[in-house]
This record gives C-alpha cells, structure tokens and sequence, in this order.
C-alpha cells in the first residue's frame, strides 16, 4: 500500500510534464536572474499573485478563454489538424457577437443567447473558409487557418474604426453593450464573483470528454486522425468530417471572442482585442500540454491562466516584466516535444541498470502530441 | 497617375524590393532547411528575434554590423530548439515551430522592458542604421539605379543568394548531399553522409540568414524595433518556399510577388485606402497565390502523415 504510493508520487515527479515544467521554471529563473531580478521572490509572486485570494478569482476568469481555445484547438487535433487560426476565428465571432449584443433588443436571456450564437456562425464560417480550402481546393489548412488570422486581424480593425465605431472616441472602440446583453457575473466561490461562461466551459469540456470516448463520431474523427486513407477506407467521409470539426473549432473561438466583450469588457476595443488575440495560442498550448484531453485541459488552462494573472501580480511586485509568464509557457511545450525529460529519465534508468521495467511507455505519451 | 505608368514607377519598384529583401533572406533559409528534409515554420520567430538582438547591440555599439552580427547569434541560438528537438530528438517540427514562435515573441516582448525599459517600439541611441550602398555607376542607371543598385549591404547579399543558393544546391557535392539527406535519407546515410550534421547546418544557415532578415527590418527598413514586428513576415516566408518549390528562382518570383503586393498596398494607402485594409494585401495575394499553385502541397494536407 506504502510502496504504491511511494511508486504514484516518483511517477508523478518523473513525470515528463512534470520535469518540462521544473526545467521551464529553471530556465526563466536563469533569464529573470540574468537580467538584473530576483528569480525566487519573483516566482513567489508569481504563484501567490495567481493562485490565492483576489488572483484566484481572476485566474479563473482568464481560464474562461483560454480553456475554450484550448478546446477548439483539441477537437481539430484530434481529426488531424492543426488549426492556427484560432486568432481571427475569435475576433471576428467577437466583433459579430458583440454587434448583435448592441443592436439586438430584448431581455438579457434572449440576447446573449443569441449574441453567443452570432459569434459562433461567424467564427465558425472563418473556420471553414481553410477547411473548404483543403477539403476541395488543396490548399493546406495549416498555413491557410493562419494567414486567415492576418486578414480577419484587418477586417475587424476596418470595421471597429469606420462602420462600427463609436462616434467621437480617440480609438478604434464600438458603444458600450446594454446592460441587457452582458453575460452576468455569480459568486462560485466566496470571496469574488466570476463570468457564468466558466460553468458554460466547463459543461463544454465535459460534453467534448463524452463525445471523444463514447461516440461514433469521436471515434470516426479519431480515425481521420490517426490515418485519413485507413478512415476513408473505412467508410468514414472525411471531407464532411473536416468541415464539421473546422466548423467547431470556429465556433467555440467565436464564443470564446464574444464572450471577452460581453462578458468582461463589454465594447469592443480594437487595440485590447489584437492584444487579447495571442490567447488563441495559449489555448493551443494547453491543448497541447493536455494531450488534447478536455478533463485535462481544464487542468492545464487554470495553471496557464495562473501563471498569466501571477505575471501580472510578479510585476508589480518586483518589476520583473509579465511576459516571462508566455517565456515559461513556450518553454513547456518545446521542452515537452523535445523529449529531453524523457532523455534524462533513459540516462538515470541506464545508469541505475537494476530496474528491469524501465518505463519505456512515457516516450510514446508523449510522442503522441 | 495612370495605372500603367504607375506600374512603371521607379519608386514603386524601389520599396518593392524594400519590402522584399527580409522575406527573401528568410525565405532562402527555409528554402534550405526544406531541401534538408526539415520542416522550418519558425521563421516569424527567428525574424524577431534577429530584429531585437540588432536593435540591442545597435544601441550598446554604436554599429549596425555588431547590431547585425548579433542578430545573426540570437536567431541561430533560437534554431539550434528547432534542430535540437525535431532532428536529435525526433519532435514534431511543427508544433516546436509554433512554440518557438511563440517564445520568440514573449523573450523579446519580456527583454524590451526588462533591459530598456520601455513597451512597444525602442530606437537605438543615435538612429543607429544600416547604410545604403550606391553602386558606383550602376546607381545613376534610370529605373534600376534606384531598384537595384541603391540597396543596403545585406539587400546585395540576399540577391546575390538566389544564384550562390542554386550553384551550391545543385551544382556541388555538398548540395547534392543536402538535397539526399532531404529526399533519401536512408541512401544518404548508406552512403555515409551524416544525415544529422547536414539537417543541422541547414537549420543553422536559416537562423543566420533569418537572423540577417530581421537585421534588415528593423535596422535597415525601419530604424527601430517594435512588438511583433515582423507582423507575419516569416510566415509569408514559409508560404515562399512551398509556392516556389524550394527552388532559388522560385522562392525569388514568390517573394517579388509578396514584395509587389506589400509596395503596392502600402501605394493605396497613399491614395487614400485605408491602412486596415491595405495591411492585409499581402495576406490576401498569399492566399490567392495559395489557391493558383495548389496541388503542389499535398504532403501538408494530412497532418496524419507528418506524425504529430
């Protein structure tokens, strides 16, 4: 019983995660010491500021977006693509959504609803002008979902500074949204209130689990995944498949957009829009990190989210600028890819020489990202 | 001015291959990294980076080409990731691509404040910039005495790449090794060519010269560094190689392209066009070029083949 446990925790330690984590935060110690900080006062900061009282609040608020971009980066994943374009599939949902939370009147249950699904239709329309483009034109989603990001980042400038803007204001903003199409705030727990769009995320991440696992079409946009020519053969119409899960990726990045205007900021702000962009890219990395597996990612989220909100936290506590948190995050994922964890682990292995079942099982966890 | 003589303007052609010279010199980088047989999308990165580490060591020296060498260091420092992970340890280049972009941006972004104290855009004391050389001569020619002769060193440089590239890759041994590693590995390693040690040296000639590209852009094209400048440059690299077919003349026609359509965007916007608009021109001619030359990109259209 003793000897499972003790054997849980050296599995959790050596975990690959785990040890890309430890070295990520060992490198940006290097790099806060190296320009002139203090790594162990900034760190401090870093997880108080995230993880406790009036940062956990925010960090839960952070995770909203960053936990739904992570979903729409797994769900295409795991049919096989890489969908790069979460960036402008959020920003224009967001613009349209917002549009429709303006100008829509009626009672907040039928306007955010239907603000919502607006950010959605748009987000997931961008979405499927790269899937249509590798489905019937050749053109590989990969690099067509980014470029996309470039022009959507255009257009919702365009329109935010002329047709959409607001009157007499010195930047790119629209009207504030009535009261009636904001998304409401509830206490969770004590202490603070958070959006309600983080039970919405959440019940998501949950439905997604469900689908994955337990339903044909999980099971047949695995199957894409894992080998389009094997899942054709199969039966499996990956064109349709393609479209449908590009379709969902969009859609949830445009809800996740809409919902950073009428649920937290409440105009759309151009200029704090582009800025709130790269959250698309922290969501790939968590899916990433999670291995694409919701319940996972929900995890993953709130710790990149954490580590966002303490940046904020660190620097105004020791000046050590915020962007180090994005430095550790990519250290991460190149650490986790690289498999350098796994090296060190081989070579401890080796040189221990009396553990027969070396754990040979983590390389192919990992390979599998 | 009527189209036709406006298509024949000097100074059009001239910011043409203003606008050109960074995504050449990047591009000819992927363009061997591809020959290599490595998927190289971390040119937006390796861009910035370059153009920070320029920028910072222009304003401690005083020198654009110590400003230049040291973009070339930072951005071979950021491929070795690349060529550590997806070469010795077999990771995914594209998802180490996407992160090492990603760590390009929060570094610099992180640096900017952290060494000088300022957000946004930070200019090296005394404007420190890459010089234009005029060719003796050769620059008082009419049209192309300003489009070609009046560039800065490294425009002369990346230029001259496109034939020095194509003698190397497919006139040499070491060429015709580079292009085995990339096409036969496996005959190339029966042969005893170190299929490793090349992959290597064509990840680090594209940290050099897209460390060069991001030299140009903010010390040659620009006088300051900015977040994110490269603004999707790299990426409009990466699209190059696959629209060129990693071929030197190829690669050379795609850049014009985009050169050409960032020239002629920037033109609108003189006219009155406005600048949300005009900034995606180069984006939107990318994208229509995509479409045009498309079926030459099959290998990237199912992510199951390359293994994620």
């Amino acid at each position: 019983m003793l000897k499972a446990a003790q054997r849980g925790v050296t599995t959790a330690i050596t975990h690959p995660v785990t040890l890309a984590l430890v070295a990520s935060f060992g490198l940006g110690g290097v790099i806060i010491a190296a320009t002139g900080g203090a790594p162990l006062a900034a760190f401090s900061e870093m997880l108080a500021g995230g993880f406790t009282g009036r940062g956990l609040h925010n960090t839960l608020g952070r995770s909203i977006p960053i936990i739904g971009m992570a979903l729409a980066v797994s769900l295409a994943f795991r049919a096989g693509f890489l969908n790069l374009g979460g960036e402008g599939q959020l920003l224009m949902g967001a613009l349209a959504g917002t549009m429709v939370a303006i100008t829509v009147p009626g009672p907040g249950v039928v306007v955010v609803p239907v603000a919502l699904a607006a950010g959605a239709a748009v987000g997931a329309g961008w979405a499927l002008l790269a899937a249509l483009g590798q489905t019937h034109l050749q053109v590989p989603l990969l690099i067509t979902s980014l470029l996309l990001n470039y022009v959507g980042r255009s257009i919702t400038s365009y329109l935010v500074r002329f047709p959409f803007g607001a009157p007499g204001e010195p930047f790119a903003t629209t009207v504030p949204v009535p009261e009636a199409g904001r998304i409401p705030r509830v206490t969770l727990i004590p202490g603070g209130r958070v959006s309600i769009s983080l039970v919405f995320v959440l019940a998501l991440a949950a439905v997604l689990a469900v689908l994955y696992r337990r339903s044909v079409g999980g099971y047949e946009t695995e199957m894409v995944g894992l080998s389009g020519p094997f899942a054709r053969y199969g039966g499996v119409n990956v064109r349709r498949h393609t479209l449908l899960v590009m379709a969902g990726a969009g859609a949830i990045g445009g809800m996740v957009g809409t919902h950073l205007v009428i649920g937290e900021t409440f105009r759309y702000i151009d200029a704090d829009m582009s800025a709130q962009s790269g959250i698309a890219w922290t969501g790939l990395m968590v899916s990433l990190l999670a291995l694409n597996r919701p319940m996972l990612i929900i995890a993953a989220g709130l710790l990149f989210a954490g580590l966002q909100i303490g940046g904020f936290a660190m620097e105004r506590a020791t000046g050590v600028s915020w962007q180090l948190a994005q430095v550790i995050q990519a250290l991460v994922i190149v650490a986790l890819v690289s498999r350098f964890a796994v090296t060190w682990k081989r070579r401890r292995a080796e040189a221990q020489a009396t553990a027969p079942d070396a754990p040979e099982g983590e390389d192919a966890h990992v390979g599998k990202v | 001015m009527p189209l036709a003589e406006q298509l024949l303007d000097a100074s059009l052609w001239a910011s043409v291959t203003r606008a050109l010279i960074p995504v050449l010199l990047a591009a000819i980088g992927g363009m061997i990294c591809e020959r290599a047989g490595v998927f190289q999308i971390s040119l937006e990165g390796m861009m910035l980076v370059g153009a920070f580490g320029a920028v910072a060591m222009a304003h401690v020296s005083g020198s654009a080409t110590i400003g230049s060498a040291a973009a070339v260091m930072a951005a071979v420092l950021l491929s070795l990731i690349l060529a550590f992970g997806a070469v010795s340890r077999d990771g995914n280049p594209i998802v180490l691509g996407i992160a090492i972009n990603i760590l390009a941006l929060g570094i610099t972004s992180f640096l900017l404040p952290q060494l000088f104290g300022v957000r946004g855009t930070f200019q090296p004391e005394g404007g420190v910039r890459i010089p234009r050389l005029l060719l003796p001569g050769l620059s008082e020619l009419p049209f192309l005495g300003p489009v070609l002769f009046s560039l800065s060193f490294l425009g002369y440089v990346a230029l001259v790449l496109v034939p020095l590239t194509w003698f190397v890759l497919f006139r040499t041994p070491v060429g015709l090794r580079l292009r085995g590693v990339g096409e036969r590995p496996m005959a190339a390693e029966t042969l005893g060519v170190s299929t490793n040690t090349y992959k290597y040296l064509a990840v680090i000639a594209s940290g050099a010269l897209t460390g060069l590209a991001g030299a140009q852009l903010a010390l040659g094209n620009v006088g300051v560094f900015a977040e994110n400048m490269s603004s999707g440059r790299g990426w409009i690299a990466v699209v190059a190689v696959l629209l060129g077919r990693a071929h030197p003349v190829g690669v050379l026609g795609a850049c014009l392209l985009f050169g050409f359509a960032e020239a002629f965007g920037f033109r609108l916007q003189g006219q009155g066009l406005a600048v949300q608009i005009t900034d995606a021109v180069p984006f939107v001619v990318t994208l229509i070029a995509l479409v045009l030359a498309r079926k030459r990109f099959t290998r990237l259209l199912d992510l199951s083949e390359t293994k994620i």
